[in-house]
């Protein structure tokens, strides 16, 4: 061996032990698999063989490139910037950009709470999901090979996340990745490690807090800002690390104040609290963060991080509102006096109307109760009468630059036209729709107040959610995964992400009762969960009431907030690791493998605004999980779509290792797309639930939804391409199969043989063993 | 021209043609080999007067011969009127084909050379529109918005008033019946 050989082989034996170490090799509970704690290059090749049939589809923002000092350089018509780069390469490291932006933040959020945790209880801290929960951390056991059993072991776990992290910025830099391929692998990895930041940071949350686990039956919260006590003292709370917000409640308790003191939130932070304390509730979605403040109700608000508009100071203090910043990452400019003394501190908010950062949660926490205890008494609180606000609306000059404004194009300028004229409907159903940016105001040449003037058409009644459950339990997964592997639960459908709804509130609501009557396994985290329990049947009914709360067919469940999106892919995760009992340890491949080709799920972000969204939408396209995405989220500019009829869908049969030779199903058609409205999207959610493994009575029945929901939403006749997902006259829904078997004559169909065990591993050069899924 | 919509403002160099003129713009569609219209669900659901956008739309394909790809839920209400779409795809589906030159198009006899749009929510028009602009070389597209869109090859300047709006489909029926 050459002295360089011999160098490089110590080298990668020293990683190894490295590895092994961090992941504690010597542990038994499973074989280490081929990739512990992989990094870029080690599962480039599933990302390629991903990106071979789903392919990279761009929609660009903007003509140019503005990256660097050579900029700004025009990527139109196939020219490339000084640097080199074209245009598809450029929007490829853009959406690598807004992954790492949403895996930083989660990655910070449970770097913050877990330092924090340890600090309280120690590294050695063990975790304890409950009885129902044994596999208590898939996605890092799948991932990494860890399986952590402290909080030190999760911060091992974000370590990871860390290095990861600067690795994938730096190839954003210019003269960098040159490939838009390459970036697409990178921009998968950062959702990967997105997914562990998710399940570290709710992990660490539900053990130092105490928060459900192992319970299906959480209590209902109730929800809306016309079910906050605006009598009493009324702290809210935005954002999504709820260390503050929580030890505020600690502080309560100890004080015998919890029934006094009004607390609420906007965003996931209120799913927290509201995780926490049973007194907790929920204002609403992250789009209604300007109405809320403007309304005045709150005494004081406290903000963390995330989703946190960066005007809450100025707006808090025309609302007449104090302001506690709780997060270093947004400070607002703010004295930072977490040293000053707790009562000095009330002190200067209260009396001197201070607006303050304080970064120490327990005092955090204290101040804001205090500060509300003194407030409230002289605050005036409450929504503006009709009359007023018609007033108001009558200096409207019917110019419509507020329409023009909108992000959402709502017809604002001629609802408040109407409105003037003493016709609330139109301005109702367009407060429905909006997101309350005020961005219809700052156009408005007459300053009318328009977000205030929607308090007088916003419904005030009360709503309820969930409170969130975390993970899925390991029974769940026990009893379902046959029928949802076999297809006879027809899918796991998962409403997640954030509230820029084109049409509204009701659209999330719609589409998971029409999945949860059709006996799919219906799922719900943050905003869309919240948004989902805005809407009331004609019974007076949410969604939240009409449905059982268990991971089973017909069940609506809320994980939680969004880092409890984790669970969602966890039960995936679980339904190849439990169920199928596939090693999932370092097994990143397999078990992606197992999911595409098996487990019918499809996320649906109906409202994805942030990088967030983006970065946990791409890491469940990693896992093979199709996400539909609302029409907002053509922004993000670049989505993965494969061509049913035109592309190459032989894959490999894991029984004879061969490749099959007849035409296999598009299934999952694509793994990101934009859909544009609630209709079609129903009718692709079904279609996205089909695989490859479903028994002939799994596909009649993915097949049956499939057909009415087209029949109920597109048009009387069959889907155009439903002889591509029917392989013998067995998978023929019997509802429908005179018509179907009419058609299938019709163009010649033949039938084909179902292919054994469906597989990509090997149809690409792979350290995946096939024998594991087998 | 800036578009109606804030949000559609174009930070780019490749801007549209405005065709002011309902006989130009019939007049470049009259050119093209192999049309396609795209409908999207703004046509169910914004009228112009009293009437339904679509039934304009459905009017202005049957003068022009233009085949339709209807969008989103459009087709269910197509039915209604008795008017079949030549396909149903979704708008991000649709453009993922059209940006190959070797599709085959919606009736198989090789992809399209001039695609409209109407009725296209209108911030995913424009994204679609990018999309063409950059990927298909190969093909035109026009925007039949009132809203304006820069990111098409041929756009309307922004119409506000229904009668003028009215009138411009009227002239456009017009001119292209018996030409196809």
């Amino acid at each position: 061996m050459s002295k360089k050989n011999k160098a490089e082989t110590l080298n990668i034996i020293t990683n190894q032990v490295d590895t092994l170490n961090i992941i504690k090799g010597e542990d038994t509970w499973e074989p280490v698999g081929p990739t512990p704690l992989p990094q870029l290059p080690d599962l480039r090749n599933w990302s390629m063989r991903l990106l071979k049939t789903y392919k990279p589809f761009y929609a660009p923002f903007c003509d140019l490139c503005c990256n660097c000092t050579y900029g700004k350089c025009d990527l139109t018509s196939g020219k490339k910037g000084a640097c080199g780069i074209d245009i598809a390469t450029h929007q490829a490291r853009w959406v690598l950009m807004q992954c790492c932006m949403g895996l930083a933040c989660h990655g910070a959020h449970g770097r913050h709470l877990i330092d924090h945790l340890i600090e309280k209880y120690g590294e050695d801290y063990k975790i304890d999901l409950g009885m129902q929960v044994d596999v208590e951390a898939p996605i890092i056991r799948t991932v990494m090979g860890l399986k952590p059993e402290t909080l030190g072991d999760l911060r091992t776990a974000v370590e990871y996340v860390e290095r990861g992290l600067i690795h994938l910025v730096s190839s954003t830099h210019t003269g960098q990745e040159g490939n838009n391929l390459d970036f697409e692998n990178k921009a998968l990895h950062a959702g990967m490690l997105d997914h562990v930041a998710l399940e570290l940071t709710d992990i660490a949350q539900i053990v130092g807090y105490g928060y459900p686990t192992s319970i299906a039956d959480t209590p209902l919260v109730e929800l809306g800002w016309g079910a906050i006590d605006k009598t009493k003292p009324v702290v809210l709370a935005i954002g999504h690390n709820a260390a503050s917000v929580n030890s505020m409640i600690d502080y309560l308790r100890d004080n015998d104040l919890e029934d006094k003191v009004e607390v609420c939130g906007i965003c996931c932070t209120a799913h927290d609290v509201a995780r926490y304390s049973d007194k907790a509730k929920i204002v609403g979605h992250l789009g209604k963060q300007l109405f809320f403040i403007r309304c005045g109700i709150a005494d004081v608000v406290m903000t963390d991080e995330q989703c946190v508009r960066p005007d809450v100071p100025e707006e808090a203090r025309k609302a007449g509102a104090a302001l506690i910043a709780t997060s270093d990452k947004i400070s607002y400019g703010l004295e930072d006096v977490t040293e000053k003394e707790i009562d000095e501190i009330v002190r200067l908010v209260s009396e001197e109307k201070r607006q303050v950062l304080i970064l120490n949660p327990e005092k955090a926490g204290a101040v804001a109760a205090k500060v509300a205890v003194v407030l409230a008494p002289n605050r005036k609180k409450g929504f503006i009468d009709t009359e007023a606000a018609i007033e108001l609306a009558k200096d409207c000059i019917a110019c419509d630059l507020c329409s023009q404004a909108c992000p959402n194009m709502l017809s604002i300028g001629k609802a408040i036209k109407q409105f003037a004229a003493n016709d609330i409907a139109m301005l109702s159903e367009t407060f429905k729709r909006c997101f309350t940016c005020g961005k219809c105001e700052q156009k408005c040449p007459q300053s009318i107040p328009i977000v205030k003037i929607m308090q007088a058409v916003a419904t005030k009644e009360r709503y309820n959610v969930r409170s969130g459950r975390g993970p899925i339990h390991d029974v769940e997964i026990r009893q379902v995964g046959s029928p949802i592997v076999l297809g006879t639960i027809p899918g796991i459908v998962a409403f997640v992400g954030c509230s820029n709804y084109p049409k509204g509130d009701e659209e999330v609501a719609d589409m998971m009762d029409e999945f949860a009557r059709r006996k799919y396994i219906v799922c719900a985290s943050g905003c869309a969960a919240m948004a989902a329990g805005m809407v009331k049947d004609k019974e007076g009914k949410t969604i939240w009431e009409k449905f059982p709360p268990g991971f089973e067919a017909g069940g609506v469940l809320n994980v939680g907030s969004c880092v409890a999106n984790s669970h969602i892919v966890g039960a995936a995760i679980k339904v190849a690791n439990i169920f199928a009992k596939l090693p999932g340890r370092a097994n990143y491949e397999c078990i992606a493998d197992y999911i595409i080709n098996r487990v019918g799920a499809c996320g649906v972000a109906w409202g994805a605004y942030s990088q967030k969204a983006l970065a946990i939408g791409t890491g469940c396209n990693r896992w093979g999980i199709p996400v539909v995405l609302g029409p907002h989220s053509a922004k993000y500019r670049r989505l993965y779509l494969s061509r049913k009829e035109e592309d190459d869908w032989n894959i490999m049969d894991g029984r004879t290792e061969k490749m099959t030779e007849e035409y296999v199903e598009p299934a999952p058609e694509h793994l990101a797309i934009v859909i544009e409205s609630k209709e079609r999207a129903m009718v692709s959610i079904a279609k996205y639930c089909i695989r490859r493994n479903d028994t002939p009575v799994g596909r009649q029945i993915k097949l049956n939804h499939y057909i009415a929901l087209h029949k109920k939403y597109i048009g009387e006749g069959l889907p155009d391409d439903l002889h591509l997902f029917i392989r013998k006259p067995t998978d023929v829904p019997m509802f429908f199969k005179r018509e179907v078997m009419e058609y299938l004559k019709e163009i010649d169909w033949k039938p084909r043989q179902q292919v054994g065990l469906p597989t990509l591993i090997n149809t690409y050069p792979t350290k995946a063993n096939i024998a594991d899924i087998k | 021209m800036k578009p109606y919509w804030d949000v559609n403002i174009l930070t780019g160099t490749k801007t549209a043609r405005i065709i002011e003129d309902p006989v130009q713009f019939a007049g470049l569609i009259k050119k093209a080999t192999r049309p396609l219209y795209i409908l999207g669900p703004d046509t169910v659901d914004r009228k112009i007067g009293d009437k339904l956008f679509l039934k304009y739309c459905l009017d202005l394909a049957k003068a022009g011969n233009l085949p339709i790809c209807a969008t989103a839920h459009v087709q269910k209400k197509m039915e209604e009127f008795g008017v079949q779409p030549n396909s149903s795809y979704d708008i991000i589906e649709i453009v993922n084909h059209l940006k190959d030159p070797e599709w085959q198009g919606v009736n198989k006899e090789g992809n399209h050379d001039l695609i409209v749009f109407s009725g296209v929510r209108c911030d995913l028009a424009e994204r679609g529109l990018a999309t063409l602009k950059h990927f298909a070389p190969h093909l035109k597209t026009m925007a039949l918005c009132r809203f304006s869109h820069p990111n098409a090859d041929f756009a309307l300047p922004v119409i506000r008033k229904d009668e003028k709006w009215q009138e411009y489909f009227a002239s456009l029926i017009a001119n292209l019946i018996g030409d196809r």
